[in-house]
């Protein structure tokens, strides 16, 4: 009977030294697996590819560097990125997230670019519970669904529309403009618009001494006739004009915004101004816009350099805000699961919310969420000037010229 | 606020000859085929970027550049009806519809693969150029448009009423069998009227290239005001279409007045079912009763 014992006891002890390597070695991945749907093609191509580049040079760099570290095996683990074109269709976009987790069975999730793209996938993310972070969505109604596995590295639009205001109430500090100031406020009929005509309504309304909102309007996107529009505009007598538009909409309007002679002491178009297809489009006429944005490649932090030089090395062509939080956004998450120690999703997760990462790229140069999974940093303001040239004029600490408030008059 | 109603009257009239350029091809293609050309948006924006790739590429002068493209256009709009379109003529209409929308998609996604779908706009020197009239800022780029426009119109009209080619696409318009029983070659006058639909587009859409910022999506919200200008005009005739484009720019420029102008397509609609309702034969069919009586 001992015999026996001593045989079951024997026989357990080689089963469980033979199962327990195999099941390490099983459970030991071979490489994590960052998976993203982004629009290659489409409407959105050129803002996804972009992201693509910055995310694949992201994980070279991840990878020549050995991988991520995950202290639960206790060694680097190369990365390995899926990318799949969405064609800039929220409902392909949906199901190749489904895909991504389902079939690939990725480890995280990386976000595509834009609010409509990104609304509609981020649903999958949080429905199998796969950490997400994007770098391109920025408008707050995203993450105001009480989702827990989605984050953004980028301010909201509502944030962006306080920013350029109390950039404004600066200006009107240091008697460049007067007070009371009348708005004239235009926005696209999308919830991006709707956030930043918000946006300035919320700070005008608690500061009726500075601000007077004279017209408010919602417009269509891809407009045919400006005209009206900015008769209205014309007929508000405002002394500065804010709008919400896309590249497409900004150069329609802003061209018939000059061959009307309109003149306003502050023009801005939210975060457009300073793209490179706008200004050859608009030539002189968009000189001293203002746009509000999430990044700028004269930012003088030495992550911000770095990451310009490298990106611009390896694609010729100058570093925009669109790579550069993309970037971060593969950053974010391989420090993420560096810092959780193990590839388990929940884990993940709650370090993303917990996160706290110093001498990031983004403006101030510290990544952290608030509970709805955004960040809340700080965003730029920069200024077109004459010659193809911009301006970085906010943060003051990191600003490379005084703004030129009110802007001239053109001849 | 007082608007400038004088200046927004203007810019609407400006605005209507555009609307005008842009609907006549579709119009002839209907008035001769019964087919509603889905493809007209992406002949659209294929003339926005071979007029593009002709003023910003090779240098030519911005108005001299439609002169190439119309012609290409009118060949390749031929070859398009005599290889492609033939096919599904007396087919019930599903199958035209989803045939052009078909070759629209096609069209877009070879913009999307040779251009990107980066936003492009086309800058010269008569860009953001204006000149002063009674005190309202007239942009040298929209008074030309209308200009071509009215002068489209006005070709058109010699055309149709005088050469035997126009008579044709008349004749067959009003009734294919009987034009083929009196010796007219049916086929060859739909090949023409196709062409001319689209080189009629492509005018338009290199026209627009030098208001607009395009990209390979551009022309979709065009081609549905140009379907409801066309229906306001009578669905079949170049003046109605012309009328059509006059009506709707200066009601959605007036309509600035009472409602905000993200409802402008509002307009454009509204008008569209009113028309469909009150008077089906459109401006030409109130016109015609109009004399009448």
């Amino acid at each position: 009977m001992k015999r026996i014992g001593l045989l079951s006891l024997l026989c357990s002890l080689i089963l469980v030294l033979l199962i327990l390597p195999a099941a390490g070695v099983m459970a030991q991945p071979k490489e994590i697996i960052l998976g993203a749907a982004l629009p290659i093609t489409g409407g959105q191509s050129r803002e996804g590819g972009y992201v693509k580049k910055a995310y694949e040079l992201a994980i070279k760099e991840i990878n020549d560097a050995g991988g991520i570290m995950v202290k639960q095996y206790n060694k680097k683990i190369p990365v390995k990125l899926i990318i799949y074109d969405d064609k800039s269709d929220n409902t392909t976009s949906v199901q190749l997230y489904e895909k991504l987790v389902t079939e690939d069975k990725v480890n995280v999730l990386l976000g595509g670019y834009g609010t409509p793209l990104i609304t509609a996938h981020t649903v999958v993310a949080e429905k199998y519970r796969v950490p997400y972070v994007n770098g391109g969505g920025a408008t707050g109604a995203i993450y105001e669904r009480k989702m827990k596995y989605i984050f953004c590295l980028i301010a909201s639009v509502g944030k962006l529309a306080h920013t350029l205001m109390d950039w404004i109430g600066g200006q009107q500090n240091e008697g460049n403009l007067k007070k009371p100031l009348r708005i004239a406020l235009m926005g696209e009929n999308t919830s991006h618009g709707k956030e930043f005509r918000q946006g300035v309504l919320d700070k005008a309304k608690a500061a009726p001494d500075r601000f007077q909102v004279v017209m408010d309007e919602p417009f269509e996107l891809n407009l045919k006739d400006a005209d009206p529009l900015l008769q209205k505009v014309k007929a508000s007598n405002a002394d500065i004009y804010l709008a919400d538009a896309r590249l497409a909409d900004y150069t329609t309007m802003h061209r018939r915004y000059t061959e009307l002679r309109l003149y306003h002491q502050v023009v801005s178009y939210g975060p457009r101004g300073a793209e490179k297809a706008a200004r050859d489009a608009l030539g002189p006429a968009s000189d001293y816009i203002i746009s509000c944005n999430w990044w700028h490649r004269d930012i003088p932090t030495a992550s911000a350099r770095t990451f310009r030089d490298k990106y611009e090395k390896a694609y010729n062509e100058p570093a925009e805000w669109f790579p550069a939080t993309a970037y971060e956004t593969v950053r974010v998450m391989a420090k993420a699961i560096e810092d959780a120690g193990t590839l388990d999703k929940t884990k993940i997760r709650d370090t993303l919310a917990k996160m706290d990462m110093k001498n990031s790229l983004v403006v101030g140069g510290r990544v952290w969420f608030k509970p709805n999974g955004q960040i809340e940093n700080d965003y730029v303001i920069l200024q077109n000037l004459p010659g193809e040239k911009v301006s970085l004029i906010y943060p003051k600490e990191i600003a490379t010229a005084k703004a030129i408030v009110p802007i001239p008059k053109k001849q | 606020m007082t608007i400038d109603i004088p200046a927004l009257l203007v810019g609407a009239i400006l605005l209507a000859g555009l609307y005008a350029t842009m609907s006549y091809g579709l119009a002839l293609i209907y008035g001769v085929m019964k087919i509603v050309n889905l493809a007209h948006a992406g002949v659209m924006m294929w003339a926005a970027y071979a007029v593009f790739v002709l003023i910003v590429n090779a240098g030519l002068n911005p108005f001299l550049a439609p002169l190439i493209t119309v012609p290409v256009f009118f060949l390749l709009g031929m070859l398009l009806q005599r290889y492609v379109v033939r096919r599904v003529m007396f087919a019930p209409p599903i199958s035209s519809l989803l045939l052009l929308f078909g070759i629209w998609l096609i069209m877009q996604n070879i913009s999307y693969l040779g251009f990107t779908g980066d936003t492009r706009a086309i800058t010269t020197k008569y860009t953001l150029m204006t000149f002063e009239f009674l005190g309202i800022a007239i942009s040298i780029n929209r008074l030309v448009v209308f200009c071509v426009g009215i002068l489209a119109l006005l070709v058109m009209r010699q055309f149709m009423g005088r050469t035997y080619m126009g008579k044709a696409i008349r004749a067959t318009a009003q009734d294919g069998d009987a034009s083929k029983l009196v010796g007219i070659n049916t086929d060859r006058v739909m090949e023409i009227a196709f062409g001319l639909g689209i080189a009629l587009a492509s005018l338009a859409g290199s026209l627009m290239a030098l208001i607009f910022a395009f990209d390979p999506d551009f022309g979709r919200s065009h081609l549905l005001k140009a379907f409801c200008i066309v229906v306001l005009g009578g669905l079949e005739s170049m003046v109605g279409v012309a009328l059509g484009s006059l009506v709707l720019a200066v009601a959605e420029a007036l309509s600035v007045l009472w409602i905000m102008p993200a409802l402008q397509d509002f307009v454009s609609f509204a008008l569209l079912v009113i028309v469909l309702i009150v008077m089906p034969g459109g401006m030409m069919g109130l016109l015609a009763k109009l004399k009448k009586t």
